[in-house]
């Protein structure tokens, strides 16, 4: 464990030059090698297919990114948070966005598109999903959605939603297979929600009735 | 689709707002939020963009939960158990 530092002493030693700057880089590479190696920890699931070395040596080049990542931005840092609370930040986006892409590598999302006849992926399993009080409104619901799917969104929102709501592939999976960034693909759901919503609401379907309905829970 | 995962994706949908912060501005302010957050002062109005974003996007949920739980901890405990692995 390096020093103790102070948010002030870690810009101005990191701005130093000379063993003074170099500690506090070390120091620095430490905490976000803790970073990596605690977030990879807590999804092991995802790396599954990888050993314990191999998983060592991720976390050491996630540290490795994320101390480039906050030396070319710590001229951004405004000093609203603790200095390490938000280098760990960078540290945690790597590691994570990292073991995301390790996801059933062997999986190929283009697959997944075609494996489905056009739009069975859009069928639930009614047993499951309707309760016999409720299941005229219940299969409305249902119904409204598929239909608002199949003929208000894009191909793009479709495919987005499709793989990240009901293939529950990472997000960082579909960033990289569309060669885009995380907003885009947020951006993309978040159009696909804004029109399910509409039309739901336009059927007379709000989220009170909604929680009704379907026994939702508020988060 | 199952139950639990339909539930949740409707609630998603019904909640969407008009307007809701990107990723990236999740990510500039997770490490202000998360530090109010351990201090309880992260209640306020202001913040609200942020909780929502937190409830639709799981990346960003993911590496917010990670983000608080690793400040909580005390250097000692620091160390994962990646003996396990």
């Amino acid at each position: 464990m390096g020093k103790v530092r102070s948010t002030e002493d870690w810009l101005k030693e990191l701005n130093a030059t000379g063993d003074l700057q170099v500690e506090a880089i070390t120091d620095l590479r430490e905490i976000l090698l803790r970073g990596s190696l605690y977030s990879l920890n807590r999804n092991l699931s995802d790396l599954a297919n990888l050993n314990r070395d191999e998983i060592l040596q991720l976390a050491e080049d996630c540290a490795q990114d994320a101390l480039m990542a906050v030396l070319e931005h710590i001229h951004e840092f405004r000093g609203e948070s603790k200095f390490t609370t938000w280098v760990y930040k960078f540290a945690i986006n790597i590691a994570l966005t990292a073991a995301r892409r390790e996801w059933r590598k062997d999986v190929s999302l283009d697959q997944l598109l075609e494996d489905s006849e056009p739009y069975e992926w859009l069928s639930a399993d009614h047993h499951d999903l309707i309760n016999p009080d409720h299941s005229l409104l219940q299969q409305e619901v249902w119904e409204t959605l598929r239909e608002t799917i199949r003929a208000e969104l894009t191909e793009k929102q479709r495919q987005v939603l499709k793989w990240i709501v009901f293939d529950e592939v990472p997000m960082d999976v579909v960033v990289q297979h569309l060669r885009t960034n995380r907003n885009t693909v947020y951006k993309m759901l978040h159009d696909a929600r804004i029109k399910l919503k509409r039309r739901l609401l336009m059927q007379g379907f709000g989220t009170d009735e909604a929680l009704d309905l379907f026994s939702l829970n508020k988060v | 689709m199952d139950k639990s995962k339909f539930q949740s994706w409707l609630l998603k949908i019904l909640e969407t707002q008009d307007d809701e912060i990107s990723c990236s501005l999740c990510f500039d302010l997770i490490s202000q939020y998360v530090d109010l957050e351990n201090d309880n002062k992260a209640g306020g109005e202001e913040w609200e963009p942020v909780r929502h974003h937190l409830n639709q996007c799981l990346a960003c949920r993911q590496e917010y939960e990670v983000l608080r739980d690793l400040t909580r901890l005390g250097p000692d405990e620091l160390e994962p158990p990646l003996d396990k692995v």
